[in-house]
């Protein structure tokens, strides 16, 4: 006999409330790739090897610090720092020589470091299984409509739109952010009025890498830590900055919507084919509109 | 006249050379030890299962190589299949045609052990031994001469999860696990056998999901709305250590009861510290402390020495797979192919865990199955499995007479 899950409301709104809050995770590591897609013109496929690698020294981190609350707040700030440092030097070192090549030559580039980080991240920490904790506070679970729903989901749910609202400000409020914009619009207008692209361009691959190592470090207590994380996540992250519009950063919030919640309902609603509804959102989003859903800024 | 002398001189030095090295390469081809192939999942999640039996073969093999196997020893030589069947295959397939091995072993995954099995061993004819594939196909089914396997698979799992189960006061079930064939392969022996032995029990409902999936909340949400008396969950890999998070996060543990084969598993428990979740009912073929046998400490002690972390059920498969393969040689005494068969064939051999016996009729090892509750142990750090009862390998494993009927024999 083969029974069909209950949809009840407390499933529903479970479903609603756990499609949202990965789509917070997915929001803030596409908004750091849609970041350098927009200003440097980079489809960086190592961005997943990224995440992968901030979810790694979360872990690391909070180890360091003894393995409870106050490693996990610590490895949240270092991680993402981590993560940063390395895309500094990997861009100082080599990216920063290979902008003005063509896209294909760049796409073959970052897939060559997605494997290279792939396999630094084998040696440094083995292909054990690895996972931590949320703090203690955020352990455990509410109940809605009498059903468990797990707090650090819904501490991923007020990170999500404080890190929405951080990069609107930054990229709209603040000097370099408004530089930033400019670059991606035209470089070559922005070097001639005596601003040193270089290092604007260095600044905003820094802080896309850093999303990605912020979504890592954020995602680490909800799944195993474990190689293999990339190539789940830059798949999704590409269709997502696709169907949001490439470059735009609320582009990536729609996109991640759709992805996450579309994603959770088809487990609800029909599980043996779950997996389809994300990628039937996508192609339907891209039939109807093949530029994305918000304005793309290439 | 001096340039032509050297010339003539050069040419007798060269093939001269030539000649000896043809008179002694018999000599040496005959010096050659014994060659055994590894292929097996050494990047990606499945990683961490390869190295572990690797690390267990390799322990073994430095005993056996001190004493030497009918004059040689016993050298390997290692293809990362990265998870891949077609990989795989190749590889067996230029282990076989180009190293000349006399032997493979191999892998996590039973898609590839299954295609090496009916391509590569019985197509050539090399002796093939599974070593961590958990597919009862590999020894059932699709089983013949020149495969055997080392490891416990889904059958005597899920037979094991029955027999248990039907011992306790659970009805109502709920079946869930991954989309693959390990999980409906273990879900269906599960129940097959919990049904044959208590035949009150109802399956009110079933839910599978994607390998990998992330997020299991909203499955289980909707599980516990069902009210089940229990929840079989058929997951493997790296689904073991979100399935657990999960129990742990909602507190199923508490409301119904539990069982998923390998839950109870070191490399899942480890990673979860003493956050694991308590309480749930778990099989497995091999504990590092237990049963409490000096040959199992000692194996446990070798292992942390050479790799600093306890062996797991893949270290302890891969240790026996090399003792299989040099007693069988011994016995064979040659490094005949179908010699070596007819050797391993009943073999039986002391294991850390007791002596065991590679079954005659389906070339199956005979393992007991240890099922246990998680409980954690604050001392050590880790969660580890409690009131520890031993089902016997020949209870937990089709007879002979059922694998010959699934083989159409």
């Amino acid at each position: 006999m083969e029974g069909g899950p209950a949809i009840t409301l407390a499933a529903l709104s479970i479903t609603f409330l756990v499609g949202l809050s990965r789509a917070m995770i997915l929001f803030i590591v596409t908004s750091g790739l849609s970041f350098v897609l927009g200003v440097l013109r980079v489809p960086n496929l190592a961005h997943g090897s990224l995440y992968m690698i901030g979810a790694f020294a979360a872990y690391s981190i909070t180890m360091l610090f003894g393995g409870g609350s106050v490693g996990f707040w610590l490895a949240l700030i270092l991680a993402p720092l981590v993560v940063a440092l390395i895309s500094l030097v990997a861009e100082r070192s080599l990216f920063c020589h290979l902008y003005q090549r063509e896209h294909l030559m760049l796409l073959l580039f970052t897939f060559a470091l997605m494997l290279i980080l792939g396999d630094l991240t084998k040696m440094v920490w083995g292909a054990d299984y690895r996972s931590i904790m949320p703090p203690t506070i955020l352990q455990g679970s509410v109940s809605i409509f009498g059903s468990p729903f797990p707090k650090y989901n819904l501490f991923l749910l007020i990170i999500g739109p404080l890190v929405a609202i951080g990069l609107w400000l930054f990229s709209s409020k603040t000097k370099i952010g408004k530089i930033a914009r400019a670059a991606a619009v035209d470089m070559e207008m922005v070097g001639a009025i005596g601003i040193n692209v270089s290092w604007v361009f260095a600044f905003a691959f820094v802080l896309g890498c850093f999303l990605a190592g912020l979504g890592g470090a954020l995602v680490s207590p909800t799944i195993s830590v474990t190689i293999g994380m990339d190539h789940n996540i830059i798949i999704e992250a590409f269709l997502i900055v696709t169907i949001g519009g490439l470059g735009n950063m609320w582009g990536a919030m729609v996109g991640s919507l759709i992805f996450g919640i579309t994603q959770s309902f088809g487990v609800l609603l029909w599980p043996q084919f779950a997996i389809v509804f994300p990628y039937l959102a996508v192609v339907i989003v891209l039939t109807l509109k093949p530029t994305g859903m918000l304005k793309s800024v290439w | 006249m001096m340039k032509k002398n050297t010339f003539i001189v050069s040419l007798t030095l060269l093939v001269g050379f030539f000649t000896i090295s043809l008179i002694l390469m018999p000599a040496t081809a005959q010096a050659k030890n014994i060659k055994v192939g590894v292929i097996d999942c050494y990047s990606g999640p499945a990683a961490v299962f390869g190295a572990d039996a690797l690390n267990g073969f390799k322990l073994a093999l430095k005993d056996i190589n001190q004493q030497g196997v009918l004059g040689k020893k016993i050298e390997f030589t290692t293809r990362d299949s990265k998870f891949k069947v077609d990989l795989a295959l190749n590889f067996a397939k230029e282990l076989v045609l180009r190293e000349d091995v006399d032997i493979l072993v191999g892998t996590i995954n039973s898609g590839a052990a299954l295609a090496i099995s009916a391509a590569v061993a019985k197509r050539e004819k090399v002796p093939f031994i599974a070593w961590i594939s958990k597919s009862e196909n590999i020894t059932g089914k699709k089983g013949h001469r020149y495969v055997f396997s080392a490891g416990e698979n889904t059958a005597m799992a899920g037979k094991s999860g029955g027999v248990a189960l039907a011992t306790k006061p659970y009805v109502k079930y709920w079946i869930a696990g991954d989309d693959y064939e390990y999980g409906h392969a273990i879900a269906d022996a599960a129940w097959r056998n919990l049904k044959a032995r208590k035949p009150e029990v109802q399956l009110i409902g079933k839910s599978w999901w994607k390998v990998g999936e992330p997020d299991l909340i909203p499955y289980i949400t909707s599980i516990l709305a069902a009210k089940p008396d229990a929840v079989i969950f058929a997951t493997g890999g790296g689904s073991m250590v979100n399935i657990m998070k999960t129990i742990k996060t909602t507190g199923m543990a508490d409301k119904v009861g539990i069982y998923i084969h390998s839950a109870t598993d070191h490399a899942v428990l480890n990673p979860l510290g003493i956050n694991a979740p308590e309480g749930v009912m778990g099989t497995i073929d091999y504990h590092f402390y237990f049963p409490e046998l000096s040959a199992n400490k000692r194996f446990v002690s070798a292992y942390k020495a050479a790799y600093g972390q306890p062996p797991g059920f893949p270290a302890f498969q891969g240790y026996i797979t090399a003792h299989f393969i040099a007693e069988a040689y011994r016995k064979a005494g040659s490094l005949d192919k179908e010699k070596f068969i007819d050797a391993l064939e009943g073999l039986q051999i002391q294991s850390p865990a007791g002596r065991i016996e590679m079954r005659a009729c389906d070339h199956q090892a005979i393992l007991p199955m240890y099922f246990g509750v998680t409980k954690v142990s604050p001392e050590q750090g880790f969660a580890i499995a409690t009131d520890i009862y031993t089902l016997r390998g020949v209870e937990v494993m089709p007879s002979c007479k059922e694998i010959m009927e699934a083989r159409g024999q």
